[in-house]
């Protein structure tokens, strides 16, 4: 490009006659590029090339968040490990108390714990990937549903999750699971809104 | 709801733990609750009410079976690509057979054995089964044999005294030569 050899001053006499000609341009050109020098071999000012912002490339049709089915699996799936961690560790206390109060040695007392552990460990894991697998249901069901994917939808999820997992246990029990599953949810949600409010990102529901 | 992918290693335990616990609630749900409604006492009440108590005594139970399995099974399968640094079904075919082995090891070294081989034939069977169809939808994409073309090209050029039906069914190219010798004849 000429114009950038005449934005470059030059050593010689010419040069006070050129940059005294180009000085509007000068000044026209600096307040919307750097007075960086660019090569004069490039065909191309690529300056006009840098941008700011990161570029992503979505697949067609598809939102660019993970809806509540793709979260579906893996939180059923950490509620059930968790469970079974939570669980064994109880089982490994309780087989311990167990076995020293019976006073058990060597191979019974292997067996015993081991069957503490897997019973206790089997039993909140199952526990807690029921409750989840209610509230992911129900989730699912609501998003299919109502076409949105939102807090209510938690809140929804969460009451339905109580009422359902305390179901065939009279009126008053399944009114309390049920306000259970409200609270813990609301409370859930608070806590989504209070750090969306402090991060200003894009809400993520679960 | 997006097309449903599976996680890399090592998230894909926690995915396949889930998805095998909802695969054995749901499922033995259904097959519990039939049971329950065949075992319970005369009358459609009583009937529901023994298929919706044997769902909810059983159903847990055997999601926590799939659950353990599919979590075994995956950390063998995560670990065995990560060892072997390949993805191919005999990974498959050995977690599950490894996996079988581990789930039984308390009842002794003869079960770890015959479940060992029971799991590697199921996950055989399934993995026969899914390359099976990969041929299958691949047949489709199939392209022409060239070299039968090019001798069916050849066995209209070298005939003499075609009909004139055959114009049509020979390839573009040698549509003029054909044509020229028709035109002689």
């Amino acid at each position: 490009m000429s114009d950038n050899f005449s934005r470059t001053p030059y050593s010689d006499g010419h040069a006070a006659t050129h940059e005294e000609a180009s000085k509007p341009h000068y000044t026209t050109t600096t307040s919307s590029f750097s007075r960086t020098p660019v090569s004069p071999y490039l065909n191309y000012d690529s300056r006009y090339l840098q941008q700011a912002q990161p570029e992503f490339i979505f697949p067609e049709g598809a939102n660019k968040q993970r809806g509540r089915f793709e979260l579906a699996f893996s939180q059923i799936g950490t509620s059930v490990m968790i469970g079974g961690g939570i669980g064994g560790l109880a089982g490994v206390y309780n087989g311990l108390k167990v076995t020293k109060a019976l006073e058990q040695k060597g191979k019974v007392r292997r067996t015993q714990l081991l069957n503490h552990i897997m019973k206790q460990g089997s039993g909140t894991a199952n526990t807690l990937g029921t409750l989840t697998v209610l509230y992911s249901a129900c989730g699912v069901l609501l998003q299919f549903f109502r076409g949105e994917d939102d807090h209510i939808n938690t809140v929804i999820a969460g009451s339905a999750t109580g009422l359902l997992y305390k179901s065939t246990a009279g009126l008053r029990t399944c009114a309390f699971g049920g306000a259970i599953g409200l609270g813990i949810s609301s409370l859930y949600c608070l806590y989504l809104i209070a750090q969306e409010n402090s991060s200003n990102s894009s809400p993520k529901y679960l | 709801m997006e097309e449903y992918s599976r996680e890399p290693c090592p998230f894909r335990i926690v995915d396949d733990c889930g998805g095998a616990f909802t695969m054995g609630c749901f499922g033995g749900g259904l097959f519990q609750g039939l049971k329950g409604f065949r075992n319970a006492p005369q009358g459609l009440k009583r009937r529901f009410a023994g298929g919706l108590a044997a769902v909810k005594s059983r159903s847990p139970t055997i999601g926590g079976n799939f659950a353990a399995w599919g979590c075994v099974f995956s950390i063998v399968d995560c670990s065995l690509v990560h060892l072997r640094k390949k993805e191919d079904p005999w990974n498959s075919i050995m977690s599950g057979a490894i996996a079988g082995g581990i789930l039984s090891s308390r009842n002794g070294v003869a079960a770890m054995f015959g479940s060992a081989i029971i799991g590697g034939v199921l996950l055989s069977m399934i993995e026969g089964v899914g390359i099976l169809f990969t041929r299958i939808s691949a047949e489709q994409f199939r392209n022409s044999d060239p070299q039968n073309d090019l001798g069916r090209a050849g066995a209209f050029a070298s005939g003499s005294g075609m009909g004139s039906g055959d114009i049509n069914s020979s390839p573009g190219f040698e549509f003029p030569v054909v044509q020229q010798a028709n035109a002689t004849s």
